[in-house]
């Protein structure tokens, strides 16, 4: 794509980016602040740039005057990237040059890790569904050739197709005569790859292969995400340039929604607990199932599929989730040792848990660990392809409860710590999911506080996700907003600090650049949960490294999932402690890695036993039995860390002593 | 092969402070080993004791506490005084029990006065303790520093919600912060991390790590006190390497075997309670602690006559 070259002046920082890029975009990129508080609309008309050379396509605004257009001035979220341009902050953008310094001390370029090529990190597989469709022409019965139905149309399938074993499903023989006949011998039968063999799960007249879709879904503690898979797609088609996005890669359609499950408790404990109180489990069973139903309506309303022709549902859970959805007790799961009903779960028909899909559809369960490392963190892996390759790999999931994978091709070790929803905006104040609207990228000037926010969709924003908060975190503690407890220094010249109903916090947004009937903060309550978490995770993964023996050093390879937004910017998530400090190409983002690896097990038979062996070869590490766990947490309850060795680079970029 | 006696190699040092003013200033810090490791490095400056004054007489104590203060308790520098010239104190801890809000509730002002009162009739230095309320203590102690501008006071606790307040009025009127925490090392070092962001400097830093009694919490206590000098000596951990306070005689001395009287199973109370202090006081000079606030003179001592002997 054609490339264009950006200088912002006084500072003389440049960047090059596609043609077409929004100017407030690339100079968040660049690492420039400019005053935004409408998340990019063109509402608040602080953005205001001059275009010294170079052209840009921005359209007048009520909140530039004429004179101003006439002299130059754009607003930098309206403006389109045409040219070369040399770009003039205006002084009350501006950070003063003693900042400038700094900023220009930090890391080699700001990083933002998008969930890019990631359809690549498995290696060594063939498009071969584990669901597919096979047309198949028959003769009639005659005097001469009577043998049954079913023998007749498994015979064909194995003359016409060479594949052999088949069993057949019980439902399917109820219709099969008069479905056969009705299509004159020609009908298209659909198998799925099991454990012991094909199973031949329906019939369907005349020629239909063209038509087959999957549709996956993981189910989070506190979010659920779906999406619809065209089966049929061509992989090298569809990866043509070589700049596959695997998070939308076959994926017709997507779709979330939280958990309603949240509702009988935030975490996976005050579930379980639930689920001993009468009716609890059926309850609880019931409300996700039917979240589920609302999200595959979605999807194929979104995608216009309709439902007969879904084959397959693939699902993605930790453990406990696995089990209420399932209706399975999970009583033993909260008791020590531990202990989940199983790990296998064998494939069972979509409608038996009340889920809406064709009689024929069956569910395949990724296969769970232990009881707090369940069948997401199996998918994750597998979407990773780590369990691939010789290199030292960290997976993490950063979910409600954070999982943590390392390994290579030869061994695999896992722990589970409780993190907490912050992430997936729960248990935030004006915390929401990656969705529209979603405060995504936050830059805050060092002298004036005033905020820079993008927002997903380009729209005034209504709250804040997980990558929006890792941008506003980072940021407040580097210009000395809040101080490394994540306290908020009492005694700052700005409007935007002050002492709000939950306490002290920080103004995102004004009640007039939102669309909401509030200003959007930031309170001291929200950035402990955010330190909490985070400190739990980064805990989680100092121990699980520890008790192989490893440092972070030791790692080739670190591999972030999580659905706390569009991309990571890895800067910052350092800058909080959320990762540890490391070369920047040594980490990969894949978004939503459970989906990942449910999208890849839709396409690819091989993959299925690969899941499993992935399941067999994890050793769980119970955090419970590290007395550790807790001495590493507390010293991750600190921005960044305690180990503030560990952290050279961000510890030489925070505020120097007031 | 002469037998070599295995050494630790140490790699950091105590930061030096000092309390107080004039002769009788003391010195504390600068040690490069463990507690009284002398075949391994130096201790320059040996442990200190403080000895407590209360700003209103104290109700429910033991007898035996009482005894040696039995004519002082309702005068604040009579009681400092005869801490210093009849008992040796090297310092005075006054402990403001009038400020706690579920107590008399004194204003800051009135804290204020007794401190400068007591704090201008000694010449030892004086460590000056608010009642653990962090809202009241932030008042309490910001008045103190204010009023004793100049008398180099020690001021704490101070603790993670308070520290802005203490911290600046410690700053500003030249005093030395006490930096308090739930017995956990990490906490310390992030208190510490915090105050030096705030601007105090490392020679007005003191670490009180909370003390548990003998029999109620001390192997916590003491394991953290050694958690935190082994990080501050051979790990060469910075935020770690102050001196370290232990507000001791409060804990003993609430507790159940120290008030109880007379019985067959634990003997004579006049002897109890001194025992326990003075042995929860060895153990923690053993850990690593630098001053020791305490309380009774037997029990004072005979800490005293353990520092001599390990040090002779």
């Amino acid at each position: 794509m054609d490339k264009k070259n950006i200088t912002f002046s006084p500072s003389g920082m440049s960047i090059k980016v596609d043609c077409g890029e929004n100017l407030l975009q690339a100079a968040m990129e660049a690492g420039i602040h400019i005053n935004a508080s409408c998340g990019g609309t063109g509402a608040c008309g602080k953005c205001r740039v001059k275009i010294i050379s170079g052209n840009v396509d921005s359209p007048l605004s009520s909140m530039l005057p004429q004179e101003d257009y006439n002299a130059g001035y754009r607003l930098a979220c309206l403006s389109t990237v045409r040219d070369d341009v040399e770009v003039e902050i205006p002084i009350e953008s501006q950070v003063d040059r003693s900042v400038l310094v700094k900023e220009g001390q930090k890391f080699d370029q700001p990083y933002l890790l998008s969930p890019k090529d990631i359809f690549q990190l498995v290696q060594g597989w063939d498009v071969e569904p584990t669901v597919f469709k096979k047309y198949v022409e028959m003769e009639p019965p005659s005097k001469d050739d009577n043998v049954s139905d079913l023998t007749r149309l498994i015979n064909a399938i194995k003359k016409q197709h060479d594949i052999k074993g088949v069993s057949t499903d019980f439902k399917l023989l109820m219709k099969m005569s008069q479905l056969l006949r009705d299509a004159n011998w020609k009908v298209t039968v659909t198998l799925v790859q099991t454990r012991r063999g094909y199973k031949l799960i329906n019939a369907e007249q005349g020629d239909r292969t063209h038509q087959n879709y999957s549709i996956v879904v993981d189910i989070g503690t506190t979010t659920i995400f779906g999406q619809l898979l065209d089966l049929n797609q061509d992989v090298k088609a569809a990866c043509a340039d070589g700049s596959c996005d695997g998070s939308k890669l076959f994926a017709l359609a997507e779709a979330s929604d939280y958990n309603p499950q949240i509702s009988y408790g935030e975490d996976v404990i005050t579930r379980i607990v639930y689920s001993q109180k009468p009716g609890g489990l059926k309850k609880l069973q019931e409300v996700v199932v039917e979240s589920i139903n609302n999200i595959i309506d979605e999807l194929l309303t979104s995608s216009g599929v309709d439902v007969s022709l879904v084959s397959h549902l693939v699902i993605a859970a930790n453990t406990t989730m696995t089990q209420l959805f399932l209706g399975m007790d999970p009583k033993y799961l909260r008791l020590a040792p531990y202990v989940p009903t199983a790990n296998l779960i064998p494939p069972m028909r979509a409608v038996h848990l009340g889920i809406k899909l064709g009689d024929h559809v069956h569910v395949y369960i990724f296969p769970c660990v232990a009881s707090y490392v369940g069948g997401d963190i199996v998918a994750g892996v597998l979407g990773s392809g780590m369990f691939q390759r010789p290199d030292l790999t960290l997976y993490m999931d950063i979910g409600t409860n954070g999982e943590i994978v390392v390994g290579n091709k030869d061994w695999l070790a896992s722990d589970s710590c409780s993190a907490g929803p912050a992430f997936e905006g729960a248990g935030i104040k004006f915390g929401m999911r990656a969705t529209r609207g979603a405060i995504e990228e936050v830059s805050i000037n060092p002298n004036t506080y005033e905020p820079m926010i993008l927002t997903i969709g380009r729209v005034k924003p209504i709250g804040i996700c997980g990558s929006g908060l890792i941008d506003a975190v980072a940021q407040l503690i580097q210009v000395g907003i809040i101080d490394q407890a994540g306290k908020f220094y009492r005694d700052l010249k700005t409007e935007r600090v002050r002492k709000g109903p939950d306490g002290y916090e920080y103004v995102l947004a004004f009640q007039k650049d939102t669309r909401l009937n509030d200003d959007i903060v930031l309170t001291e309550i929200d950035i402990e949960n955010l330190i909490r978490t985070k400190g739990s995770i980064y805990a989680g993964c100092k121990v699980l490294l520890q008790s192989v023996g490893l440092d972070f050093k030791d790692l080739d390879r670190v591999i972030i999932a999580g659905g706390f937004g569009r991309h990571l910017n890895l800067e910052k998530a350092m800058f909080i402690g959320l990762l540890p400090e490391m070369e920047m190409d040594r980490f990969t983002f894949v978004g939503n890695g459970s989906l990942l690896g449910a999208r890849l097990l839709s396409f690819s038979k091989e993959l299925l036993q690969e899941a499993e062996r992935i399941a067999l070869m994890m050793t769980n590490l119970e955090l419970s039995n590290y007395p550790s766990y807790m001495d590493e947490f507390v010293a991750a309850l600190f921005l960044p860390h305690t180990d503030v060795n560990a952290f050279p680079n961000v510890m030489k970029r925070l505020p120097v002593k007031r | 092969m002469a037998f070599a006696i295995p050494k630790i190699d140490y790699t950091g040092k105590i930061k030096p402070i000092t309390l107080g003013k004039g002769p009788k200033a003391v010195n504390l810090g600068q040690e490069d080993t463990y507690p009284f490791h002398l075949f391994e490095g130096t201790m320059p400056n040996l442990p200190k004791i403080a000895i407590e004054v209360y700003d209103i007489a104290p109700d429910e104590w033991a007898e035996a506490a009482l005894e040696p203060y039995k004519d002082v308790v309702n005068d604040p520098v009579a009681w400092a005084k005869k801490a210093i010239n009849e008992y040796g104190a090297d310092m005075i801890c006054l402990q403001l029990a009038s400020t706690d809000p579920n107590s008399q509730d004194a204003s800051p002002a009135q804290a204020a006065e007794t401190t400068k009162k007591v704090a201008s009739a000694i010449d030892v230095p004086v460590i000056v303790y608010g009642s653990a309320n962090q809202e009241k203590d932030a008042e309490v102690l910001r008045k103190v520093a204010e009023e004793c501008e100049g008398l180099n006071l020690i001021l704490g606790p101070v603790q993670d919600l308070n520290y802005k307040q203490i911290g600046a009025g410690a700053i500003a009127y030249q005093h030395t912060a006490s930096a308090n925490t739930p017995i956990d090392i990490n906490l310390a070092k992030q208190l510490n991390i915090l105050l030096g962001n705030l601007g105090v400097q490392d020679d007005k830093l003191i670490i009180d790590p909370t003390t548990g009694g003998l029999g109620y919490g001390i192997e916590y206590s003491y394991s953290v006190v050694e958690r935190i000098r082994i990080a501050a000596l051979s790990q060469g951990d910075d935020r770690l390497q102050f001196p370290m306070i232990c507000n001791l005689a409060k804990e003993v001395w609430k507790t159940k075997e120290a008030k109880t009287g007379d019985t067959d199973l634990m003997g004579k109370s006049s002897k109890r309670g001194i025992i326990m202090e003075a042995i929860t006081a060895m153990l923690l000079l053993l850990a690593g602690a630098d001053v020791l606030i305490m309380r009774h003179p037997d029990a004072i001592k005979v800490v005293r006559e353990m520092i001599s002997d390990l040090t002779a």
